[in-house]
């Protein structure tokens, strides 16, 4: 129960006894009263009534200075709820944004102001985290570029070089490996750069009308290619026209994460269904897939980084960032994403995102 | 060609020169944002590749000032930052092309190379690589005359690479240009796609046109074409 719903509750309760013992007084005093007095042949005008009128003028203003009470007390709380609806409305992006202040020194006043004080020490901190990630990734891009660009070069002096054909297969496929690792190693980076960006509000979205009934085609075409090797199923189950607003480019790239993890957890043979319909105002996309091991039944600690699935069949290579970068370009879109799992082989992604209206 | 390269980190600059003068490119390198606008005005450069985070002046206002002065040499901007913005902004302050860091040298020199061609590509409808042909107007690809069956995608494909025929084609390039990606997607979407169409229009035949080059890319080339040239 609020405040505001328990002081309601008790100035009604005080409201309505003090109106009852008024009316009754008022009764009493005016009406029993004055018969009585009549039966006994006393005129009450005779008497003087004045006192009597006071009190029972006294008393009736009772009921209206509670009423007033609580006007002044819903005054007096609106600031909280003011407050209570713009703390609801802050998250990591708008820590920035301070609390209205009516600056009139009361409690509510001071309330804002500690909490301005600690958004802004939050703001802070979130900002030195994330400052720190940035430059994290930005200082690993140099020493990268000069690894890669070193490991080419050794590489190409290695292909030139007058060794004989053993010795250079060998020490070229370990330059290769070293090449392979620094690549693994460039993408990590750059997908925790993404988040660490996208988490600060940094990668602004381009905002445009976008097909994604195309955009899902194309994904299917490439899921028909990666499925080739493992001779896998894809079937566009349902596919509609649907227009949504948004950023083609992050779109592509999530559908292109969706699709390859299909592929990639699947098992030779197995399926991959994709549907896309109209639900309400939503574009709802769902793509299922068979999958080669069984779902770990804690779903969405699949959307954390670094957190991946396996399978033997084929290499599953990726660093664990696919699904934490496609739930932020759903969300981004105002969408929404949910895994789930029918039986312990199937695996579905659902995702709704806003038509254009 | 002369190249100049601008990049602060003196180790990534020489390594970028070292493998520039191996392709047979001229090479000056210079560490300052602020160096910039007079190097150019004293020598004639072919291309610019300039980092955007320099001391002395930074790399997009190098690029502003350069176009305001009238200088139309053409620029790869490398950055770290690595953003679809940075492009952007990179593109629209008048750079011709944008390579992320870390990137490869191949990919570097890949792009370098296209970079001197811009301009001189006419919009060829008709191409022809080897006994290969494309016609970009009914959508139709032969191979000594007998008809190609390819997907939009694979005809795409195979456009892009008969366009730059002779040149290697990085997996990012392709990306771009072909898919209208504008990341890397680190898969192996490309190679699937390369092996299908290699299927169709390279088996069978003498002649492989279609070639991968490890860790650089593809090249789509005719031997016999080359011959006839020299």
């Amino acid at each position: 129960m609020t405040i505001t719903r328990k002081l309601g509750l008790a100035y009604t309760g005080l409201s309505t006894v003090s109106l009852l013992l008024v009316v009754w007084l008022a009764y009493h005093e005016f009406v029993v009263e004055p018969r009585e007095l009549a039966q006994y042949g006393i005129r009450d005008l005779d008497r003087d009534s004045w006192p009597e009128v006071i009190v029972v003028l006294f008393l009736g203003l009772t009921p209206i200075l509670l009423g007033l009470g609580w006007w002044w007390m819903n005054h007096v709380l609106r600031p909280l709820q003011t407050l209570t609806q713009v703390l609801e409305r802050i998250d990591v992006q708008n820590l920035r944004q301070p609390l209205p202040r009516t600056m009139n020194g009361d409690e509510v006043d001071k309330l804002s102001a500690v909490f301005n004080a600690m958004l802004e020490r939050l703001d802070e901190s979130f900002h030195r985290i994330h400052a720190f990630s940035l430059s994290a990734s930005h200082e690993l891009k140099t020493p990268l570029t000069v690894m890669r660009a070193q490991l080419e070069d050794a590489l190409h002096e290695k292909k030139e070089g007058a060794d004989t054909f053993a010795e250079k297969a060998a020490e070229m496929a370990w330059l290769e490996s070293q090449l392979d690792e620094v690549h693994r190693l460039s993408e990590i980076v750059e997908s925790l750069m993404l988040l660490a960006r996208s988490d600060n509000g940094l990668v602004p979205l381009e905002r445009r009308a976008v097909k994604l009934g195309d955009l899902v085609r194309e994904a299917v075409c490439d899921a028909e290619i990666l499925a080739h090797a493992q001779q896998l199923a894809v079937h566009l189950i349902s596919y509609e026209d649907l227009l949504i607003e948004g950023d083609r480019h992050r779109l592509r790239q999530l559908l292109l994460v969706l699709t390859e993890n299909a592929a990639k957890y699947n098992y030779p043979r197995g399926r991959v269904d994709f549907a896309l319909e109209k639900i309400g105002e939503m574009a709802e996309l769902t793509i299922t897939n068979t999958v080669q091991k069984e779902v770990s039944p804690n779903l969405d600690s699949l959307f954390d980084p670094f957190v991946r699935g396996e399978n033997e069949f084929t290499q599953t290579d990726g660093c664990g960032l696919g699904l934490s970068i496609a739930r932020w370009i759903v969300i981004a879109h105002g969408g929404s994403i949910q895994l789930s799992s029918d039986s312990a082989r199937s695996f579905t992604v659902r995702i709704r995102l806003p038509l254009l209206s | 060609m002369r190249i100049l390269i601008v990049e602060d980190n003196k180790k990534t600059a020489t390594l970028i020169a070292k493998a520039l003068k191996k392709e047979g490119f001229e090479v000056d390198q210079i560490h300052r944002g602020n160096e910039v606008l007079p190097a150019l005005q004293q020598t004639t450069y072919n291309a610019v590749v300039l980092d955007v985070m320099l001391p002395g002046q930074d790399g997009l206002s190098v690029m502003r000032d350069l176009r305001a002065a009238g200088n139309s040499t053409p620029v790869l901007l490398l950055s770290a930052r690595g953003d679809v913005n940075d492009r952007v902004e990179g593109l629209n302050a008048g750079a011709e092309d944008y390579l992320p860091k870390p990137f490869s040298l191949s990919e570097l020199i890949a792009r370098i190379r296209a970079l001197g061609r811009r301009g001189k590509e006419a919009r060829v409808l008709m191409l022809r690589v080897g006994d290969l042909e494309l016609d970009a107007v009914t959508h139709t690809a032969t191979r000594a005359g007998v008809k190609i069956e390819l997907t939009p995608r694979e005809f795409r494909l195979l456009k892009f690479l008969m366009r730059s025929s002779g040149r290697v084609c990085s997996r990012m390039m392709i990306f771009q240009k072909v898919w209208d990606y504008d990341f890397d997607p680190g898969t192996n979407l490309i190679d699937v796609y390369i092996r299908k169409l290699r299927e169709k229009m390279d088996e069978g035949f003498e002649e492989k046109l279609l070639h991968s080059i490890r860790h650089e890319g593809y090249l789509l080339k005719s031997e016999r074409e080359e011959e006839g040239e020299k």
